[in-house]
């Protein structure tokens, strides 16, 4: 999915992260959801007790929804983290 | 509205008193339970859920726990509600070689009355729970050992008891208790008085104050145990399982203050971790602290490194009704007729409450209980075996 | 372990922060202001690197330039700032421990300490609400603004209060296209009094440039409207909506459903008072404030002894309240300092003060939701997203005699997920409030549950390393 950026990422600003194996461009300085957003990626996980699929929802670091792991630590917050070249991260599809 | 009179009044909205509630409704006394706070907000709702046979004092205490033990498993559909209740065992962790003798001569103890343990190596340990670590040397299995969700459990023993009659006042604070030739005959509270022959003191660390309403001395002091609580996580640990040295310094007597208390783990049924734990003198102050918090993280992930893919969501802190022996006060006050004492459980509160609740339902109605409760008596504590403070 | 020698800490770098470091600064005071978000200046002052660009309306916007000068005055006067950076527990003795960038943990013991960490939002909940491609107005603002990325290229904006209008506005300034605007309060309702459009004109001048410039882009703006369900099968794929009496009530046959792909929604604000709990710090409860609030006395000092708040925790108000704020706690931590204040200045912001509070109670109001509005929410609708707690349950238990936050805790688990509470509680204090009036009992207060260390989840990978 083309077209979520606003603005083309900057040539220099331009990192690599990997998703679920895929790789993912990303601008460098913006939040790991902003990257998955941006990329198509709105389901990041499954919600244990219920089992239903969830996302980003309060964008700010209060509601724990958009919980990934980031270079192998589980469940940290997308929202709050911040995209670095090669990052790995993993979510529940 | 708070009824004039009553058959019993219980005094304590914990696991304690609403057990005792629940029995006495099963024998349908007209009760009447008294919580100064909210129903199940202090010791009750800041534990973890162990129930823990192979902890016990090796002598009436684990005679009582065992007895206790039996009535756990038929609770859930007697009470109607979930209690979380899952029998899958317990292990006690022996992390040094130096603990290992004291562990043989406890395990022979509790052999020897009748207790179904047995000691595993550190491979057959990490069979039972291969998310263990090497860093241990041996561990104890119990097979009786078990799990609850404490706050469910207090819940239903006061929706049944509800359900049976017994009324209960949240928010009511109790204020004196009104004495006569030597006899109980009412309560007073702060929204009333509830004239009444029996009064059971079930108010767990705030016992001592119910107690100098009728002059008497009741040694039981709040030691704070703090419990971190993470995210859900994979199920890991399928039993409950202490360190020797939690053990250890759970049965030593003595005021030494213990921030290093020994490990405790379970995993919840809805997938939380509760790490514990630590056993201090503060007085009545239940805040939680950073200190503990990494002292207990530290300790459990020596013993289960999966943890560390884990978050810390909460810590909580409970005050544990402590006594200088380590046993709970049971029984009948001696010299006030009619008051009727059933505090003092420290960590034992929810293991013991079952069979607590019987026997002091027991005590009301025949008078007597089946169970010798000598060992649990107030007056153990008095060498002139007289229980009045002199003021 | 760091333990450098800052005479005043600050939590939150939003306006009430930056404008208290900068003032603080200007004095030549050691401070230090610590944001868990990746780009300080908070809520209020995002802003993208890459796709800025200045608009008529951004022109307007005096408050956002005087905020962002105040960034980069405090970067020109050397005050510490730490981004990404969690406040995890503060002690008795003062004393904060913070996980910084790099998951490392420190302990910072200033002399002043100073919470300014702001407001989230709050929500009515719906069906659906927990389906991804749902959003908080907050999220989407802050993806759009902060990092220049649309959730999607159309959305679809619902709940009530002026900033949907003010995030409606951020979409189509970045090329977004709205779908719609569905409030659910009365267009009459929704209408300032008189009395405050003379003293805030700016104010009231700015929300009309917004809503002109959304009339231009012909996005249809439904008044009295609710949102009723947000349906898909993996994401969000339909958003249904019906029109309200004035009580709030849906009323039947005017159901209508659209397409869309991502919603925002928002009901407005409550303040984050869990750090000043952790603290200590005495909360009231105050529904023209936003519910709990912490409270401070005329210098904004708490209830805990150099100990200040200002901002949105003390009260919702929006910025220029932030900002008054921010300046006031600054002056009187300087007076604590023992720095020479002129007293007229004080005043003046105290007076200002009190002219802004007066808006803010107007500016809650247009938040609140009614009891009607609330009632009507189905029973199967989820209220607590992290342990999947029905409105259904939760009323049950409420009427069982579950009712205080303390023992609906107990009884349902709400609250004891990895939010800790943050997103339901405004709603469920909504239900307990409704039963205590419709049982005579309103006059008890409704405490907030109480909150231990961590004050947000810490990773016990950052504890041991």
């Amino acid at each position: 999915m083309a077209g979520l950026r606003i603005s083309p990422i900057p040539k220099k600003d331009k990192v690599r992260l990997v998703v679920n194996g895929r790789e993912v461009v990303a601008c460098r300085g913006e939040s790991v959801l902003a990257a998955l957003i941006a990329s198509g990626y709105v389901k990041l996980r499954i919600a244990p007790g219920s089992g239903e699929g969830r996302g980003a929802f309060c964008g700010m670091g209060v509601c724990y929804d958009c919980l990934v792991t980031i270079n192998g630590r589980p469940n940290e917050r997308a929202c709050m983290a911040q995209v670095e070249d090669g990052m790995e991260i993993a979510i529940d599809e | 509205m708070l009824p004039h009179t009553a058959d019993t009044v219980i005094i304590g909205g914990g696991v304690i008193g609403a057990s005792i509630a629940y029995y006495l409704s099963k024998k349908k006394v007209r009760a009447v339970l008294l919580e100064q706070g909210e129903l199940v907000s202090g010791t009750s709702s800041a534990c973890g859920g162990l129930i823990f046979l192979q902890s016990k004092k090796t002598g009436a205490h684990l005679a009582l726990a065992l007895e206790s033990k039996k009535r756990f498993a038929g609770l859930n559909e007697e009470l109607g509600a979930e209690i979380e209740y899952r029998n899958e065992g317990g292990l006690i962790i022996v992390e040094k070689e130096e603990e290992l003798q004291s562990i043989d001569c406890h395990i022979a103890r509790e052999k020897k009355l009748g207790l179904e343990v047995s000691f595993l190596d550190r491979q057959e340990a990490r069979e039972l729970e291969p998310c263990l670590s090497e860093n241990f040397v041996a561990a104890v299995h119990c097979p009786l050992d078990g799990q609850v969700n404490p706050i469910y459990l207090s819940l239903a023993f006061l929706e049944a008891a509800k359900r049976s009659g017994v009324k209960v006042f949240p928010l009511t604070r109790v204020t004196d208790i009104g004495l006569g030739e030597g006899r109980v005959e009412s309560v007073i509270t702060c929204r009333g008085k509830i004239a009444t022959p029996i009064i059971i003191n079930a108010a767990g660390v705030n016992a001592p104050d119910v107690g100098k309403m009728v002059k008497t001395k009741i040694p039981i002091i709040p030691r704070r145990g703090q419990v971190v609580v993470t995210e859900t996580g994979p199920q890991l640990l399928k039993r409950g399982l202490i360190s020797a040295k939690y053990l250890e310094v759970k049965q030593a007597a003595g005021l030494g203050e213990a921030q290093e208390a020994g490990t405790s783990a379970e995993q919840t049924m809805s997938g939380n971790f509760l790490l514990g734990a630590t056993r201090e003198f503060v007085g009545f102050d239940k805040r939680t602290t950073w200190k503990a918090m990494k002292t207990i993280v530290y300790r459990a992930t020596q013993l289960i490194p999966g943890l560390k893919d884990l978050h810390i969501i909460r810590t909580f802190a409970g005050l544990r009704p402590y006594t200088p022996d380590g046993l709970p006060i049971l029984g009948k006050v001696t010299g006030i007729d009619g008051l009727i004492i059933a505090a003092g459980h420290e960590g034992d509160g929810i293991c013991l409450a079952p069979i607590t609740g019987e026997l002091i339902a027991d005590l009301v109605t025949e008078g007597r209980t089946d169970f010798e409760l000598g060992d649990f008596a107030l007056d153990r504590f008095e060498e002139k075996r007289d229980g009045r403070l002199e003021d | 372990m760091s333990k450098l020698a800052y005479e005043v800490a600050i939590v939150g770098s939003g306006l009430a922060g930056i404008a208290a470091a900068c003032k603080l600064a200007e004095y030549g005071v050691k401070v230090v202001v610590m944001d868990e978000n990746i780009h300080i200046g908070g809520q209020f002052l995002r802003r993208c690197p890459t796709t800025r660009k200045a608009s008529f309306t951004d022109v307007m916007d005096l408050m956002r330039k005087k905020g962002f000068k105040l960034i980069t005055l405090a970067k020109e006067k050397n005050v510490a700032i730490m981004n990404r950076t969690k406040v995890l527990a503060i002690s008795d003795q003062n004393e904060l421990l913070v996980e910084d960038n790099e998951k490392k943990i420190s302990t910072i013991r200033p002399q002043i300490i100073l919470l300014a960490t702001g407001a989230r939002e709050r929500f009515l909940p719906f069906k659906g609400w927990t389906l991804p491609g749902v959003f908080s107005t907050g999220a989407i603002q802050s993806l759009v603004k902060s990092f220049g990325v649309l959730p999607s290229r159309e959305i679809f904006v619902g709940g009530s209060g002026p900033f949907l209008f003010t995030v409606a506005w951020e979409l189509l300034q970045q090329r977004g296209r709205v779908m719609s605007i569905i409030e659910q309060k009365h267009l009459m309702d929704s209408l300032p009094p008189s009395g405050l459009l003379f003293f805030n004109a700016s104010r009231f001048l700015q929300s009309a440039c917004q809503i002109a410039r959304i009339v231009f882009a012909r996005v249809p703006v439904r008044y009295a409207t609710k949102i009723v369900e947000a349906r898909g099968r993996y994401r969000l794929e339909q958003v249904v909506t019906s029109k309200v009496d004035r009580l709030g009530r849906a009323v039947p046959g005017t159901e209508k459903i659209y397409s869309s792909e991502a919603l925002a929604v928002g009901h407005g604000f409550t303040p984050n008072i869990e750090l000043a709990q952790v603290a200590g710090c005495e909360i009231e409860s105050d529904t023209t404030k936003g519910g709990w609030v912490v409270r401070v006395d005329q210098t904004l000092e708490t209830s805990v002894e150099n100990v200040f708040a200002a901002g949105e925790i003390t009260g919702i108000g929006g910025a220029p309240k932030s900002l008054n704020e921010g300046n006031i706690a600054a002056l009187s931590i300087l007076r604590r300092l023992g720095k020479e204040v002129e007293k007229s200045v004080f005043s003046r912001h105290q007076k200002k003060r009190e002219r802004l509070l007066c808006f803010a109670r107007y500016f809650n109001s247009l938040h609140m939701s009614s009891d009607e509005i609330i009632k009507a929410i189905p029973d199967e609708t989820l209220i607590c997203r992290c342990e999947n707690v029905t409105i259904k349950e939760i009323n049950m238990a409420i009427q069982q005699g579950h009712n205080t936050l303390g023992a609906l805790r107990k009884a349902l688990r709400i609250g004891m997920g990895n939010c800790q509470g943050r997103i339901c509680t405004p709603i469920v204090r909504d239900l307990i409030h409704i039963h205590a009036k419709a049982t005579k009992e309103e006059d008890n207060e409704i405490l907030p549950a109480s909150t231990r260390i961590p004050v947000k989840p810490l990773a016990i990978k950052s504890l041991l390393d």
